[in-house]
């Protein structure tokens, strides 16, 4: 399972990546892809969308259950994934590359800050396979 | 995951499906695999080509003796009598109120040898209705506990099962036959829920590690787990005991009048279903397609002309039409016809959906 350096986790298992500029690229984590299972249909915001961090911005479908997806930050969508409408499966395939979900133009890019880094995701799901 | 919970029954095959990658996770009491590849390659192999399931959770109920027929008779509802040696028949067993205790296929392997497969969550109640009904009749009753149950099924099945197993090739589809694996005795059955042609195998547990690994070195036969059974089998329409069916509904409304008969002689269940079919049938089961992409899943209410008409009892994508699809209880039962559109409130939001009488896939067991 990948945890990649450069994003911040959530504890609801979604990533983002600091692009600067006040631009937050977010997906979901390669645990969350697998404990999903095969996704077959994800529900994206339009641009323009306020979304608020801890509160869900869209949904992931896979065959056996629904689950929603919560924005790490505050902010305004300004771009969703075009890809996911027609191949939802990149978000199994790729969670950290072509599955990606929105572009989140933020205020306060110091709201990254309050997410785990990869070292403490990694722990954090460690502990949530144990329980 | 609670995968070492104790207290649930484990498959003789655990290790096996460790082995080969499986997600194991509870499934009425029972610590199964849901799936191991994901569930849309292993729905595909079993559209496509051929897949094998571990379903040792069902129950395994030998039912034999001279009275055998005449407690099979009173305890469900199909005429039993109709049921050739080497032949099956699907069964409904019913509450004294005419509710759906459960749904079962029974076979019939000799002259007064039966063989019932009720679901893993109802083997203990079915088991006490036949003892109920067996009381000082010359019957004998066993519980097969140390007996697994694999399923082969997909368009390759015939093919891989006859390789292995000879008395397979010649079977027709709902017949039923004793075989043997490396000379022991098993149950083989021309039957299924998936809607593709298949076979059902019941080892006693001593030979299946061995039967499991045989079907799965044949060649292109793929390990199925119990997510994938539900895609498939709710492609095809077929009720699963405890979401589509329950005791809260009767045959009458799940459409399964045709495995009801009323003029055999007494069963349980007969007079209060005669009475409510007199009183008239308050809902029916009905297939619903979603005509956008939203999924529906179970017990999300569905509207039509600006009614509350019901509710899903389960709902998925198909991984074969690429679409939602539930199956609902509408009512009344006369209202709606196929092709009729409705809409399914899917968590908050009104989406589309077209009535449809299933399969919803163009698929046959035979």
């Amino acid at each position: 399972m990948e945890f990649p350096e450069e994003l911040r986790y959530t504890r609801e298992h979604e990533w983002a990546l600091d692009e600067s500029g006040g631009r937050v690229r977010i997906g979901i984590t390669d645990y969350a892809q697998d404990a999903l299972g095969d996704v077959v249909y994800v529900d994206v915001p339009e641009t323009g969308t306020e979304v608020r961090a801890g509160e869900p911005f869209g949904e992931v479908e896979s065959t056996k259950s629904v689950s929603d997806v919560y924005s790490p930050v505050n902010g305004t969508v300004v771009e969703r994934n075009p890809l996911l409408d027609e191949r939802p499966e990149l978000v199994n395939e790729e969670p950290y590359g072509d599955g990606w979900m929105i572009v989140v133009e933020v205020s306060d890019p110091d709201q990254l800050d309050d997410l785990m880094g990869a070292a403490e995701y990694r722990t954090f799901v460690e502990e949530v396979g144990e329980g | 995951m609670k995968s070492t919970d104790p207290a649930l029954h484990r498959t003789p095959l655990e290790d096996e499906h460790r082995r080969l990658g499986a997600r194991l996770g509870p499934f009425a009491g029972w610590l199964m695999p849901i799936e191991y590849g994901g569930t849309l390659a292993e729905h595909a192999a079993v559209r496509q080509g051929v897949g094998v399931f571990d379903l040792t959770h069902l129950g395994k109920l030998d039912v034999t003796g001279p009275e055998a027929l005449d407690v099979l008779q009173r305890t469900v509802t199909n005429d039993v009598s109709r049921i050739e040696v080497g032949r099956a028949q699907y069964n409904m067993v019913l509450d004294d109120a005419g509710g759906i205790v459960d749904d079962l296929i029974v076979y019939r392997l000799g002259e007064d040898r039966y063989f019932v497969v009720p679901n893993a969550a109802n083997t203990a109640r079915v088991h006490e209705v036949l003892l109920d009904e067996a009381g000082g009749s010359r019957v004998d009753l066993v519980l097969h506990e140390d007996w697994s149950f694999l399923a082969v099924q997909g368009p390759r099945a015939v093919e891989v099962v006859g390789a292995l197993l000879p008395e397979g090739a010649g079977l027709g589809y709902m017949g039923c036959a004793e075989a043997r694996y490396r000379d022991v005795p098993l149950i083989l059955a021309r039957s299924g829920y998936t809607g593709e042609r298949g076979f059902e195998l019941f080892p006693p547990g001593g030979v299946v590690v061995d039967l499991w690994r045989e079907i799965l070195d044949s060649g292109g036969v793929v390990p199925v787990g119990l997510g994938a059974r539900d895609t498939l089998r709710l492609e095809m329409g077929y009720p699963l005991h405890g979401q589509d069916i329950s005791t809260e509904r009767t045959p009458l409304e799940a459409g399964a009048s045709w495995a009801v008969s009323f003029d055999k002689g007494p069963f349980r269940g007969r007079d209060a279903l005669l009475r409510r079919r007199e009183e008239g049938v308050p809902a029916r089961l009905w297939g619903l397609r979603m005509l956008d992409r939203r999924i529906p899943r179970a017990h999300y209410p569905v509207f039509a002309g600006g009614d509350r008409v019901g509710e899903t009892t389960s709902g998925t994508f198909s991984p074969t039409l690429r679409v939602g699809i539930a199956l609902a209880y509408l009512e009344p039962a006369g209202r709606f016809t196929a092709g009729d559109r409705v809409e399914v409130d899917v968590r908050g939001r009104r989406a589309p959906a077209e009535v449809v009488k299933p399969p919803f896939v163009d698929r046959s067991p035979r």
